[in-house]
């Protein structure tokens, strides 16, 4: 009557004693996760139909069991630039691979790698490394692109940041896009194969930007509004047009003005019509902790936590040579900030994304749930992921964080414990 | 029947989760020889499953060896909705448990057969010896899983219609949207749980007040289902104080004196030794015999699938239905005692022609002729 002892290994590990982000609040209870089919296991349906007995049960003693964090821009990280080229593009894929390993060991599970304004040379070369690689479904690997992030060349030169303006250009027509990026980056290739590009930046103002918005998220590519002078209604057109996302909101745009709201003013907008996801950098440098709660409170569904790190997060201080747009620079890294050598200019960051959220949630007085969703399940929303990333709803990736939280006064800091991707344990931190 | 009366709801339901496990503990179930647990759904249970699921969360107890039969679940609603008893015994219970997914029976509400699933549990039941324990609640109109009011005491698992006031009670589930609770159910019958080894109620709160005092102080009654609980040789109602509220204050003073009483003497009224063990023998399950004469005329229920009662239980069939004796014909004055009469012994007739008893012999003999038999005319 009562079944065999011996039940075959199904690969199904049951997270238990957890505290689950689920709906905007953590709830106790369990998760199952599959490592043979990389997803999360509706348990219950499991049980019943299947007869699955987890082959292991993971006590988190009461922490937080959390999707794996979403980062939708990252220039780099640990001494890897994705706007590098080198002479052996070979080796450009084994760098990728060894920054995917220990990316994820921050927690970030997948993420929008993000190449700066440079050259179609850098563009043509690059992009097809950076394309999704989510659908070889490989743990090992780290952390999973979800296709590249191109911010420029279309660009504001008045909003530059570090970009390099030698290379910035206008785009009249679309194929003014598949000259510069590569027409097979920026189209669907109508095989199985994933097209490289999710996302580009642009300044909607210039060329015939807005014109061309259609254009790009016809072919499943997001266009983001940013390192731009917009005034309120050209961003209001660009949203029209179909912008779903503002790209380090505040930075490299027109400040909120009362009489001139600019690209800000977009999140203004009626609860009823459509307003944009937006970046925000809550590194201490980028915005003022103010500033970071009105973007939050202007529209909390779109609002993303992004840390547009650079390649020297990971690595300590000191100075870092660049090659930007085929100009040489020097960046300076002090703790968290990062400025272009014998200047004042913001050079990206060197934060964490966990620590924008730890950040976001000791100054704002959010609360945890509401800090993870801004690097779960809003930029999955944003990437049109939902239910596949972002979540801990059943037949979802099995893209997990386990984070314990650390309360000091108002502060709080979130820490990575252990990571899992598609159900499989790839990190756990030795304390 | 035990009726243990504890202040509360969490000391009932610890009493409840207690006992489980110490049965279960005791019988020290095996893969082969597994404790066999019957378990209800509703709110009643909830606060034993979560003791049970703590107690197994300690290490007190495991569920590995134990099947599990589930007592109803609503016909036609989704399994996996929220309000299903599948769902139900997953988030409460079994999802915190060690208990294998083959050795949980739940009916299936959607079965393509209704009928053909009902027959399938009780052989399943029997397969697996019998139930060893069955956990229960209670609705407020007495009823004994879906066992609704005028339910047959004989019934089996079977499909049932549900009371009015079942519907409404349980709308509570179904956001007291009425229309949204089905209107039908499986449900195990008042027979299958008379026949586990063991029965515990477990009834809570000053709404089933009236129900346990039907029960526990009115005679055995269709209209009361868990009243059949007085038939049972090894029950026991496990209940809060808010829920003796209709009872007799002379009531709830005995079944309070008798387990003082137990326990001050130091012993507990527990079940045969062989029940709480349960035995290691090979397992065969006994048929259903009818004896057409010897069966009593006053049902009596009795465990029967048990593999174990076949030694301990003074019974160990339970007649399907009752056979009333062939009737003996015997002489009226046989039955009274007054001798004389009783020798004064009717001759037995005489057949005679009618014609012989006239004088005239004339008449004698003319013969009327005999009516032909009827075996002569049809050969």
């Amino acid at each position: 009557m009562p079944s065999a002892v011996d039940i075959p290994r199904n690969g199904v590990t049951k997270f238990t004693n957890c505290r689950l982000l689920r709906a905007g609040s953590l709830v106790e209870g369990d998760l199952w996760v599959s490592s043979f089919t990389g997803k999360i296991i509706r348990s219950q349906e499991a049980f019943y139909d299947e007869y699955i007995v987890p082959d292991e049960v993971v006590n988190l003693g009461g922490r937080i069991l959390a999707p794996g964090l979403i980062e939708c821009q990252l220039n780099g990280a640990f001494g890897f630039n994705f706007s590098t080229l080198m002479g052996d593009m070979s080796q450009y894929g084994k760098e990728l691979r060894d920054l995917n390993r220990k990316l994820i060991q921050t927690g970030v599970t997948s993420y929008v790698p993000t190449v700066t304004s440079q050259t179609r040379e850098l563009y043509h070369k690059v992009l097809p490394f950076l394309g999704p690689s989510g659908h070889k479904q490989s743990a090992e690997d780290g952390a999973e692109s979800l296709g590249a992030h191109i911010e420029g060349p279309f660009l504001d030169p008045a909003r530059h940041g570090v970009h390099n303006i030698n290379v910035f250009r206008e785009a009249k027509t679309w194929e003014d896009l598949e000259e510069c990026y590569g027409a097979e980056n920026i189209n669907p290739a109508g095989n199985s194969e994933p097209m490289p590009v999710k996302m580009i930046t642009a300044a909607p103002e210039l060329g015939n930007m807005t014109k061309l918005i259609p254009e790009i998220t016809s072919r499943g590519i997001i266009y983001s509004i940013g390192h731009s002078g917009a005034t309120y209604e050209d961003a209001s057109a660009a949203v029209g047009a179909g912008a779903t996302m503002i790209t380090h909101l505040f930075n490299a745009m027109n400040p909120l003005h009362h009489r001139n709201p600019g690209i800000f003013g977009v999140l203004g907008l009626k609860e009823s019509q459509p307003r944009p996801y937006y970046g925000v950098i809550s590194d201490g440098i980028h915005l003022h902790p103010t500033t970071v709660k009105i973007a939050y409170n202007a529209h909390p569904d779109g609002f993303i936590l992004v840390t547009d790190a650079m390649h020297m997060v990971g690595l300590p201080d000191g100075s870092y040579t660049w090659t930007n747009g085929g100009k040489t620079m020097n960046l300076v890294k002090r703790g968290t900030q990062l400025l272009l050598e014998g200047s004042n200019t913001l050079a990206g960051s060197t934060i964490t994304l966990i620590e924008c959220v730890s950040n976001f949630i000791s100054w704002t007085g959010a609360s945890i749930p509401e800090g993870l969703k801004a690097v779960t399940a809003t930029p999955a929303a944003m990437l049109g992921l939902q239910g596949v990333k972002g979540t801990l709803d059943g037949d979802a990736d099995a893209d997990l964080v386990v984070l314990s939280a650390e309360k000091d006064g108002a502060a709080v800091k979130l820490v990575v414990d252990e990571v899992w991707k598609f159900g499989a344990r790839v990190f756990k931190s030795n304390t | 029947m035990r009726l243990i009366i504890r202040d509360n709801v969490e000391a009932a339901s610890r009493y409840v989760a207690n006992y489980i496990i110490d049965r279960v503990n005791h019988f020290r179930p095996t893969p082969e020889h597994p404790f066999v647990l019957g378990l209800p759904t509703g709110s009643s249970p909830m606060g034993v499953y979560k003791i049970l699921v703590q107690k197994y969360k300690a290490g007190e107890v495991s569920f590995r060896n134990v099947v599990t039969f589930n007592m109803d679940e609503y016909i036609g609603l989704p399994r996996d909705q929220e309000q299903s008893y599948h769902t139900f015994m997953w988030k409460n219970f079994f999802s915190h448990v060690d208990v294998l997914p083959s050795n949980v029976h739940i009916l299936n509400g959607n079965a393509p057969n209704l009928e053909a699933e009902c027959i399938e549990y009780e052989q399943a039941i029997k397969a697996a010896g019998g139930i060893d324990l069955f956990l229960a609640g209670i609705g407020e109109d007495g009823h004994i899983a879906f066992n609704e009011p005028g339910s047959s005491l004989a019934s089996r698992t079977r499909v049932k219609t549900l009371a009015y006031d079942t519907i409404v009670a349980n709308s509570r589930f179904f956001d007291d949207d009425i229309e949204r609770v089905p209107r039908m159910a499986l449900t195990v019958g008042v027979q299958t749980v008379l026949e586990a080894r063991e029965v515990i109620a477990i009834v809570l709160g000053p709404r089933k007040a009236l129900a346990l005092q039907r029960c526990v102080e009115e005679p055995v009654n269709h209209m009361w289902t868990l009243s059949s609980l007085q038939m049972h040789p090894h029950a026991m109602t496990v209940c809060d104080e808010n829920a003796t509220g209709e009872l007799r204050v002379k009531t709830v003073k005995y079944f309070k004196s008798i387990e003082k009483v137990a326990r001050e003497a130091g012993f507990k009224q527990i079940l045969p030794s062989k029940m709480r063990t349960g035995m290691v023998a090979p397992l065969t399950p006994p048929e259903t015999v009818i004896h057409e004469s010897d069966s009593p005329t006053i049902l009596q229920p009795q465990p029967t699938t048990s593999r174990m009662l076949l030694h301990t239980a003074p019974a160990n069939e339970y007649p399907v239905r009752s056979t009333s004796p062939d009737p003996v014909f015997d002489r009226m004055a046989s039955r009274i005692d007054d001798l004389a009469i009783n020798r004064a012994i009717t001759p037995e007739p005489v057949f005679d022609r009618m014609a012989s008893r006239i004088d005239e012999p004339g008449l004698t003999r003319r013969l009327t002729p005999q009516p032909p038999m009827a075996t002569e005319i049809t050969s």
